[in-house]
């Protein structure tokens, strides 16, 4: 059980988002960084798709009420157990002693920043009511997680599973790990229905202050008049690039309007929607064109590297178990 | 075939954008609906396809590409188009609903310059506002939010240059020929001429929305 003594820059709980009630406009919504959700909760013993913390650039500071097991993957927000100095990496499972004091006060090298989110998942998942069958906070619409909103000081996280794991948790290091690509990789774009796509890739963007859950806001030269405008309103998909009339770019994320009138140039890949998800404000993007079957043989490479990640986390606890019996 | 007067397009790895046409018109949105219910009763027994997500004029249709390769598809998705060619009426009309509306004064802040942008008294707004039956289109933007119309064209008004940050929950909005309802507090751009106390959103419901697509609305001027 955890408590939150500060909630940081914006901390909600969120899980594989709401994908049925779309055509009553709710946002799809859900985790950023589906990747990072999903092994954060693999290495807890959990389904890939269950509610965890999603931390935003300077994460929480949560009291240990109860002795946990907690996985934590995606972005290094530095932290650590307050009483003993422990570093908390991700990528790992931790076990956490009642009465400690955890935090996560941003990245520690800030000249090389991991990320923008981190997620920690408990065991079982957060015990939360789910609403349209998801416990993923709609922060616009105020529905989900913890009534509707980001956490604050006080909130209690209790884990659907209580007390702690068998074994330790480790997310092996193979290959395929999307966030593993150098920060300045490309990404990955198919074309769009609307011009622009030549002046996407053609320039080094940056990500504006004003990026959020919704959508990233990318800061760079002013784009062809023609390329922008307004357009009866239509369904729009997560990793869209907007062009909004005289505006910046605006890539869609988890939590973007179910349909939208902008013109849209291109389409970043499903693959690579997680390192979207870790772009923080300030942070270098470019964007290279690739092809539908690159965009499908990427995605699948990830979907199978999750299942042997998870089979390997798997293995090990099996492992663990065996050792510990054997052992009387 | 599909019929020439639609367009099948992807939009992105993961989604196909099937257009009807690019105008508001209830022709063209009842086609929409149709195609969208289809994708319905093909997913009730195909996982690989997501929730259709119609609106004015066309349907995006989500699909898993790993499940399904994206060629396939589009065969598939054609196929459901061809179902239900255009100028077949397939249904009735809609579920009326009404809603009561006051309008005006801190209710409706901008409804005496909307009046005064077409050179007309604000009563003579109401009266064509509230005189007319809208179509519901469909619902985006936020979650039970009704895009409808079309409004009188003696009424239509451009939005806002400045969207505001916080419209209150019940704000009755129009924008170009569209009107609609802001289901709870939002940032929005329409011009507010009136506001109701009727639930646009209520997650008590079985449904939460009040409104859905193809509903006929009526705003009745409230004291």
């Amino acid at each position: 059980m955890l408590e939150v003594l500060e909630p940081g820059v914006l901390t909600s709980i969120q899980d594989a988002g709401r994908p049925d009630w779309t055509h009553l406009g709710v946002p799809v919504g859900g985790a950023c960084d589906a990747w990072s959700l999903a092994v954060a909760n693999l290495l807890v013993g959990e389904d890939a798709g269950a509610a965890a913390v999603e931390m935003t650039l300077v994460g929480a500071t949560f009291a240990v009420r109860a002795p946990i097991t907690v996985g934590l993957a995606g972005a290094d927000l530095g932290g650590i157990v307050q009483e003993s100095g422990r570093s908390l990496p991700p990528g790992r499972t931790h076990r956490l002693e009642e009465g400690s004091t955890i935090s996560f006060l941003g990245d520690t090298d800030p000249a090389a920043p991991s990320g923008a989110r981190a997620y920690l998942a408990l065991p079982g998942g957060i015990d939360v009511p789910p609403v349209l069958g998801s416990a993923s906070t709609a922060l616009g619409a105020g529905f989900g997680g913890i009534d509707g909103r980001r956490l604050r000081a006080g909130d209690v996280l209790r884990a659907a599973l209580a007390g702690g794991l068998a074994s330790d948790a480790v997310w092996p290091a193979f290959a395929d790990d999307p966030l593993a690509a150098a920060g300045t990789d490309p990404l990955r774009l198919l074309a769009g229905p609307a011009a622009g796509l030549e002046a996407i890739i053609a320039t080094e963007w940056t990500v504006g202050a004003a990026s959020d859950r919704v959508g990233l806001r990318l800061e760079g030269p002013p784009l062809p008049a023609t390329a922008s405008g307004e357009l009866l309103s239509r369904g729009v998909v997560r990793g869209a690039i907007q062009l909004p009339p005289g505006g910046a770019p605006i890539v869609l994320l988890a939590e973007h309007q179910t349909t939208g009138g902008y013109p849209i140039a291109a389409v970043v890949i499903t693959a690579d929607h997680p390192r979207l998800g870790q772009l923080r404000p300030g942070a270098s993007v470019r964007f290279t064109v690739t092809t539908i079957d690159d965009a499908r043989l990427a995605l699948a490479r990830q979907r199978e590297a999750l299942a042997r990640g998870a089979a390997t986390v798997r293995a090990g606890a099996a492992w663990d178990e065996l050792w510990q019996s054997a052992g009387g | 075939m599909t019929e020439p007067t639609s367009t099948i397009a992807p939009l992105g790895d993961s989604a196909l954008l099937v257009t009807f046409g690019d105008r508001i018109d209830p022709g063209l949105n009842e086609r929409a609906h149709d195609l969208a219910a289809a994708v319905e009763r093909l997913r009730a027994g195909d996982e690989r396809f997501g929730r259709a997500v119609p609106a004015y004029a066309s349907v995006l249709v989500p699909f898993d590409p790993i499940a399904v390769e994206p060629e396939e598809a589009r065969r598939i998705v054609a196929g459901l188009v061809d179902e239900a060619p255009p100028g077949v009426e397939t249904k009735g009309v809609g579920t009326l609903v009404e809603i009561p509306v006051r309008y005006g004064g801190a209710n409706g802040p901008d409804l005496a310059e909307v009046a005064a942008l077409h050179g007309l008294q604000p009563d003579d707004i109401v009266e064509l506002h509230a005189g007319t039956e809208y179509r519901v289109y469909f619902l985006g933007f936020a979650p039970g939010f009704a895009y409808m119309g079309p409004l009188p064209a003696q009424i239509a008004t451009p939005r806002l240059d400045a969207p505001r940050q916080r419209i209150p929950a019940g704000s009755v909005g129009i924008a170009g020929e569209q009107t609609g309802v802001y289901p709870f507090a939002l940032p929005g751009g329409w011009r507010i001429i009136g506001r109701t106390d009727v639930s646009l959103w209520d997650l008590g419901r079985d449904s939460p929305s009040l409104l859905r697509a193809g509903d006929r609305v009526r705003f009745v001027p409230a004291p």
